[in-house]
């Protein structure tokens, strides 16, 4: 007698993100153990990333360097100019590079760290006198050449910030437990004024530690170390802040890591992306473990990373993206909530060849790479193709003891016109994937809601959208569905994955 | 040949050689009573006049050789009345210039000494020129004492003199000392606030390069270590004007026994001038007494002679009868007269002495 088939629907697989850390037995279906290239769209279904565009059409000043900073100086004025950095060299301008170093300045690393701070961009690294520029002076410049500069010779340091009316700046050659603050709204006086230093050497919870990073927050700066935080109250006026707070044994990897959600400051610590909640009603700052489903895979990168972090938030694509640059690898993390174990959904990019980030005012998120300035934008990366990959957890289909036999897999996908996509199963944790190659059909280009508006497109029929019935082989007692998409020019997003099995004897 | 009469005027040994003295013992000064002017000279003539051995050898001439020895009496009653006035008049002469020699030497300046209570003596002297010479001089008790009193005047005049600056260093020194433990239990509250609020590394160069507790409890130290020195300061005024008035004090002081001298000489001078009156005056009566003395000697002496020239001019006169014997008389009369001799109920003038 035949037996009735066992449906397992996958709906908006990978809706939870990457998951690592779980026994693959016991996973919510919603993880998956790969989602590459991919992104939780607006409708919580697994999607392919966007590309990046580059945007730079003379790439002259940087040779074969990539860029390994971006950001947007926008003066009171509302005028708003590019820097970047990259090939020992400061440069401006998106679509022709142009060196702004000033004469006579030697640049041996691209480590910068620019704030917009008082119609006037800051740049700073670790032992180089810091730089700035202005619309008035037009020209970027040495901080001890500006007029009334003061103190400046003590803060060549690494990491700056620009909060509660002053520059901030710590993390030195030598000195890794001070941070000097500048005079109120003026950058470059660090020695009259309002001006000051704090010496964190007798501060650290743990004895010892070195600044890597700064952050303002809900009314406080915090300090983080490298194994601890420490947090001032009332930093608006340095002279009287106080400890509010201590963290023992979570600090900051890179000053890079940094970021700003509004409701959350979020840095990357040695056991994985975490963030300070902003508490209005409770005085205490709780620290959440952000990247609990892939820990130990950040926790080896992190390990393993020589070179760089690099990160970004974008309200418009609702992620934090960290990339390790030494690695290529970028994790992205999306920000608008968080699963049971109390994670953001987490996809990672591959193979990424991205260096830099800036979300500029407006919205437009910016790409450093070795071809320039990017945006992140369309479905290619500077013109070509990448791959878009899903592999389900290890599904039992509530019985782990019996066999299955897949018998069908009916993924829904939608857009990726002419992709070819590749249906992928194997049984028993084992690496030898079945694989059946896939043209999505159709060449309509999707049109998106409020884009073109009264345009052809508005008539379209939308994304399009297409059921791939696949008939599959062999048998096992768990099984694992993978999905994998050459990303060429369109979106690609995965509504559901419907997988029809056959569940046999008790082995 | 020394008068007997001078010699008693010379002076009294005690009383000219016994200064005045003078008792404080009541506070009052009385005078040494001075020595009683000497005895005035008396009148009495001496028991061996020689007047009696003339007429005694008259007599006995008339008695023995008549007329001639009556003759030759009476010459040399004459002669004899003649020379005794002289020598009286001589004598009388004499007297007076004794009488003023002593005098002026009872009248001189006599020194005197004025001693206290206490010891301390005050005199007056002639000195070798003649002028006056006074010395002061204390108990040997009060000398200590104001040796005492000056040695602490002198010590304190040297602390007055003493810089102010360095005693007010010193005195502000000894504040700090006293001041460093609070200060220190100050410095280490603040610390511990700091360290407890992680604040202990902040410097802002508004505060001078400190925290702002760090700043105001320094400036509240310095503040009180202001108001230290500017209290050492005044300290050292004041203990420097203590000083001086402790030494103006001891050194007063230091002048008290001399002081107390130089107030018990106004008594003491006013007994001594009492005294010197008195001499004046008893050197006054002296005067006057010896005086008197010489007069009534004189006027003895005189009359002695008088008799004896009218012993003489009587036995001449009956000697010589009317006739002849009154030129011969009165040629007598007329040389005693010459002598200063008075011849009693002569009629012939006598010559100037």
């Amino acid at each position: 007698m035949a037996q009735q088939l066992q449906s397992i629907n996958l709906a908006a697989p990978a809706f939870k993100g990457i998951n690592t850390e779980d026994s693959p037995l016991q996973q919510d279906t919603a993880f998956a153990d790969v989602a590459d290239n991919a992104v939780i769209d607006k409708r919580g279904r697994i999607a392919a990333r966007k590309g990046h565009s580059v945007i730079t059409t003379d790439k002259t000043e940087l040779g074969s360097a990539a860029i390994t900073l971006i950001k947007e100086f926008r003066d009171e004025a509302g005028n708003t100019k590019v820097f970047s950095a990259g090939n020992n060299k400061i440069l401006s301008g998106t679509t022709t590079l142009v060196d702004e170093t000033p004469v006579a300045y030697s640049i041996t690393a691209n480590n910068w760290k620019a704030v917009n701070f008082n119609d006037k961009i800051y740049f700073f690294q670790r032992s180089y006198e810091p730089l700035v520029y202005s619309t008035s002076s037009g020209a970027v410049e040495t901080l001890s050449s500006i007029s009334g500069a003061a103190g400046t010779a003590n803060v060549h340091g690494h990491e700056v910030l620009a909060a509660y009316g002053r520059l901030w700046v710590a993390d030195f050659g030598t000195d890794k437990s001070t941070v000097y603050w500048s005079d109120l709204l003026i950058g470059h006086d660090f020695s009259g004024g309002t001006s000051g230093s704090i010496d964190l050497s007798k501060v650290w919870p743990d004895g010892y530690d070195e600044i890597v990073a700064l952050a303002a927050h809900n009314g406080y700066l915090i300090i983080f170390g490298q194994h601890s935080i420490v947090v001032y109250g009332g930093a608006e006026s340095p002279a009287t802040m106080a400890l509010v707070d201590t963290v023992s044994g979570v600090g900051c990897v890179d000053r890079d890591t940094v970021q700003y959600t509004g409701t959350d400051v979020l840095f990357l610590s040695h056991s994985g992306l975490r963030a300070f909640s902003r508490t209005l009603q409770q005085k205490s700052m709780p620290i959440q473990n952000l990247s609990a489903s892939i820990s130990r895979d950040i926790i080896n990168l992190i390990d393993t990373e020589t070179v760089s972090f690099r990160s970004v938030y974008s309200p418009e694509n609702n992620f934090y993206l960290l990339t390790f640059t030494g690695q290529t690898t970028t994790y992205c993390f999306d920000v608008r909530g968080t699963v049971e174990n109390g994670s953001y959904r987490v996809t990672r990019w591959p193979a990424s060849t991205f260096k830099s980030y800036e979300r500029a005012e407006d919205g437009t998120l910016y790409i450093g790479t070795v071809d320039g300035i990017s945006t992140y934008t369309g479905y290619q990366d500077n013109g070509e193709t990448y791959r878009f990959k899903y592999y389900s957890p290890s599904l039992t289909f509530g019985d782990a003891s019996r066999t299955k036999m897949l018998k069908k897999i009916k993924p829904t996908v939608v857009g990726g016109n002419n992709a070819q996509m590749f249906l992928k199963w194997a049984y028993d944790f084992s690496g030898a994937y079945k694989t059946q190659e896939i043209t999505i059909s159709g060449s309509q280009s999707p049109a998106y809601f409020g884009v073109a508006e009264y345009n052809v497109d508005e008539y379209s029929s939308g994304i399009l959208t297409n059921r791939i019935n696949s008939n599959t082989t062999g048998f096992g007692n768990v099984v694992t569905i993978g999905l994998e998409a050459d990303i060429d020019g369109t979106e690609f997003s995965v509504q559901e994955i419907n997988v029809l099995a056959l569940l046999g004897k008790i082995l | 040949m020394i008068n007997p009469y001078q010699q008693q005027l010379i002076m009294p040994a005690a009383t000219q050689s016994a200064p005045p003295s003078f008792n404080m013992v009541t506070g009052a000064t009385a005078a040494t009573k001075p020595a009683a002017p000497a005895t005035p000279m008396s009148a009495s003539p001496p028991a061996t006049n020689p007047l009696d051995s003339l007429f005694g050898g008259i007599k006995d001439f008339f008695t023995n050789y008549g007329d001639i020895a009556t003759g030759a009496a009476a010459l040399g009653l004459l002669g004899t009345a003649y020379g005794d006035l002289g020598d009286i008049g001589t004598s009388a002469r004499g007297y007076a210039t004794d009488l003023a020699n002593t005098q002026l030497e009872q009248t001189a300046f006599k020194p005197y000494t004025i001693t206290s209570a206490t010891g301390g003596q005050y005199g007056v002297s002639l000195g070798p020129d003649g002028g006056l010479q006074t010395t002061m001089s204390v108990s040997p008790e009060e000398s200590a004492m104001t040796q005492l009193l000056f040695g602490g005047a002198q010590n304190f005049f040297n602390q007055a003199m003493v810089d102010p600056a360095q005693r007010t260093q010193n005195i502000y020194g000894n504040m700090l000392t006293a001041m460093q433990p609070e200060m220190q239990r100050q410095q280490l509250m603040n610390e511990e606030r700091l360290a407890a609020q992680g604040r202990l590394g902040v410097s802002s160069n508004m505060f001078g390069g400190m925290a702002p507790e760090t700043f105001q409890m320094n400036k509240a130290q310095q503040e009180a270590m202001n108001n230290a020195y500017f209290q050492a300061v005044q300290q050292a005024q004041a203990e420097q004007a203590q000083q001086a008035g402790l030494g103006s004090q001891f050194f007063g002081l230091g002048y008290l026994p001399q002081q107390q001298l130089i107030n018990a000489l106004a008594p003491g001078l006013t007994s001594a001038a009492a005294k010197q009156q008195a001499d004046l005056y008893g050197a006054n009566l002296f005067g006057e007494a010896t005086m008197s003395g010489i007069d009534a000697y004189l006027a003895s002496a005189l009359g002695r002679a008088n008799l004896m020239g009218e012993a003489g001019s009587g036995l001449l006169s009956s000697l010589l009868g009317n006739t002849g014997g009154s030129s011969v008389i009165g040629d007598i009369t007329n040389l005693l007269s010459t002598l200063g001799v008075t011849v009693p109920g002569s009629t012939s003038s006598t010559a100037s002495p």
